[in-house]
């Protein structure tokens, strides 16, 4: 069992809670969490349906804020910032790898890696040469001027992992990455986050998968919308 | 969020990217992006195009008028239609009617501020050149006439004060007379004859404008009516030949008609004055003629009808124009709403990716704009090409007036923007999660 480490968090809950208003009833998606992320963390988040999974990935995510309750990143209080302010966060310290990919399908492979550069006002030149480098670490290098419809799902995949690196975030947010793949597309993308990992990435896997648990070294586990269970907190 | 943040919150290479982007988008649905165009595209043609035809139509109009010589007043006489006076007068044998020169006394004793008064008496009947002749009319006259009618004299010279007083057989003929009289030949020094009068011809004058518009369509049934075909001698020169009493031989019998004066020029020296100057001469033509044998154009009335005519030519165009481009522009609007539903997860996906509302609103604008804009260029083309090829084959004056392109394409951009802003704020204000969960 991995140990917690000494430094300072990148990511912080204290007492987060989501809840939603549904007509009369109001239903509790996060309750009362509380937990420290640290960097270089290789977290699988899992749970059953309904157990508070996706609230957690757009808490964590800055696309939704919590309704009680602080969140912390790299150490900046994000639950009340503004709604352009939290745009500028999302693409600058966090990197996300959905499920279905989510490529923009209009643009190459090279332009779908340069969207969070652009939106971060690097120079075309620059932004360029960094989508270039990551699409050939991703191996995809010699696909640079192919549109999603060209590539298969592992290859999307990886331009997906690709973008998610290009603004070099804090932390790297995994929806269901192999949801959509085949065993070996998937062994192959699970690589390249232990790689990822290898290189010191903080990297958050939310996943069904019970398989994934034995990968990853920390796993948290939530139930009804509360941490079940986190190898941290378990004594050793 | 204002609008104006939104504009000067954009650098000139986010624009750069986002006009790419926008063409990358609009390109992947090329079929729809351009039927949405259309609507623009029709507007903005039919704008330049129906503001080319009017500008022409009463820009010839106008021209016609102002050739009549906005500071005269023209009277003609008029066989009177009155039917207890026409009985009286049948039995005199002599039909006697018109204007007469006690007329122009009167007016210049009491009407001031009147310059000249061109008097002048035609005769018709045939023109003839040895065996070659012409139905035509001769036109008794003075010699400030072509001033007076802005007509030049082309060839030779017109008759002067002498030759008027000593009634001199001189004649001036009119374009299209001595191309019919003497197709072979130089008029200038031959002889014309009417009935047993013989005329030296010693100039050739433009032809009537008016006639000559209106004979352009019908060429040849102009010829044979004998419009445009005047001859003009002095005044004396004709009441010495002809006398005061014109005679019309019809089958089985015959008139006599007295007209002293066929049409009278009056000039009015100062432009403010045509107005008051010529309800005068009005009120002395009234006085003088119980019957109503003669006929006052003001063509300054026409000219200010005319321009009256334009401006509510222009307002219905307007109108028209406002139509057009409000159904473009809704066409507009209703597609990029659609697109927005379309392009809610890529919207979702941006969002995360770090794209601020403003950015979502910019680039669906870009796009709006974009389709406006094409819309309004290749309009801009159409409503040029269109007013051409009217002229090149309808024959038709159209005026292009430099101002109506540049109008109707801001315009069309303009409903881009105006339509495109609600798209592009609901496209902005969705909620992030929903919108990556949208398939």
């Amino acid at each position: 069992m991995s140990r917690r480490p000494d430094t300072e968090p990148v990511i912080e809950l204290r007492g987060v809670e989501k809840h939603y208003t549904m007509g009369e009833f109001t239903v509790k998606a996060l309750q009362k969490v509380n937990l420290k992320i640290y960097p270089g963390d290789y977290i699988s988040i899992l749970g059953p349906s309904g157990g508070g999974k996706s609230t957690m990935l757009n808490i964590l995510g800055c696309l939704d804020q919590p309704t009680i309750g602080e969140y912390f990143l790299s150490g900046t209080d994000v639950s009340h910032l503004s709604d352009d302010d939290l745009s500028k966060v999302r693409g600058k310290e966090l990197g996300f790898i959905f499920q279905s990919y989510n490529l923009i399908q209009q643009l190459t492979v090279v332009e779908n890696i340069e969207v969070p550069l652009y939106y971060q006002g690097v120079s075309e030149k620059e932004s360029r040469e960094i989508a270039i480098e990551l699409a050939t670490k991703v191996g995809l290098g010699k696909r640079l001027d192919h549109r999603p419809t060209e590539l298969s799902g592992g290859q999307q995949q990886r331009v997906a992992i690709a973008r998610a690196l290009s603004c070099d975030p804090a932390v790297i947010l995994a929806d269901e990455a192999t949801g959509n793949l085949d065993s070996k597309s998937g062994g192959d993308i699970l690589q390249i986050f232990d790689e990822l990992n290898a290189e010191g990435k903080t990297l958050i896997m939310i996943t069904h998968d019970e398989a994934m648990a034995d990968r990853t070294p920390r796993v948290i586990r939530l139930k009804d919308g509360e941490v079940a269970f986190d190898t941290y907190d378990e004594p050793n | 969020m204002k609008l104006l943040d939104i504009i000067s919150g954009v650098s000139l290479f986010r624009l750069k990217r986002a006009v790419i982007l926008g063409v990358k988008s609009l390109w992947m649905h090329k079929l729809r992006s351009m039927l949405t165009a259309m609507g623009i595209v029709f507007g903005v043609c039919s704008v330049i195009a129906m503001l080319a035809i009017g500008e022409g139509a009463s820009y010839e109009a106008q021209q016609q008028i102002k050739d009549l010589g906005s500071q005269n007043v023209i009277l003609e006489s008029v066989k009177p239609t009155n039917n207890t006076t026409a009985g009286e007068q049948e039995r005199s044998l002599i039909l006697e009617y018109g204007l007469t020169y006690h007329d122009i006394l009167q007016m210049q004793a009491t009407v001031p501020g009147i310059e000249i008064t061109v008097p002048s008496r035609e005769v018709k009947d045939f023109l003839w050149n040895r065996t070659n002749s012409v139905d035509g009319v001769v036109l008794g006259t003075v010699s400030w006439y072509p001033t007076m009618k802005n007509r030049d004299v082309v060839r030779g010279r017109f008759f002067t004060k002498l030759e008027m007083a000593s009634s001199a057989p001189v004649c001036v003929l009119t374009e299209s007379l001595a191309r019919q009289l003497f197709p072979l030949e130089e008029p200038i020094g031959l002889t014309v004859r009417m009935r047993t009068s013989y005329f030296r011809v010693i100039g050739v004058i433009e032809d009537d404008p008016a006639v000559a518009a209106s004979a352009e369509g019908m060429e040849s049934s102009s010829q044979s009516s004998g419009e445009g075909m005047e001859m003009m001698v002095p005044m004396s020169t004709l009441k010495d030949h002809f006398g005061d009493v014109l005679f019309k031989y019809r089958s089985g019998s015959f008139e006599a008609i007295k007209v002293e004066l066929h049409e009278v020029t009056v000039r009015i020296e100062d432009p403010d004055q045509v107005k008051p100057a010529a309800l005068a001469i009005q009120h002395i033509l009234e006085r003088n003629h119980k019957d109503v044998d003669y006929k006052m154009t003001v063509p300054l009335d026409l000219l200010q009808r005319a321009e009256r005519t334009k401006q509510i030519f222009n307002i219905v165009l307007g109108s028209i124009a406002a139509i057009s481009l409000l159904v473009g522009g809704i066409g507009i609007m209703n597609i990029m709403l659609a697109t927005v539903t379309e392009r809610t997860r890529e919207i979702g996906i941006r969002r995360a990716l770090g794209a601020k509302k403003k950015d979502i609103v910019t680039q669906f604008l870009i796009e709006t704009v974009m389709l406006s804009g094409a819309g309004g260029l290749l309009g801009v083309a159409l409503g040029i090409a269109i007013p051409v090829v009217i002229t090149h084959f309808a024959g038709m004056k159209t005026v292009i007036e430099f101002w109506a392109p540049a109008m109707a394409f801001s315009i069309s951009v303009m409903t881009g923007v105006l339509f495109g802003i609600y798209p592009a704020f609901r496209a902005a204000d969705m909620n992030p999660v929903e919108a990556l969960r949208h398939e």
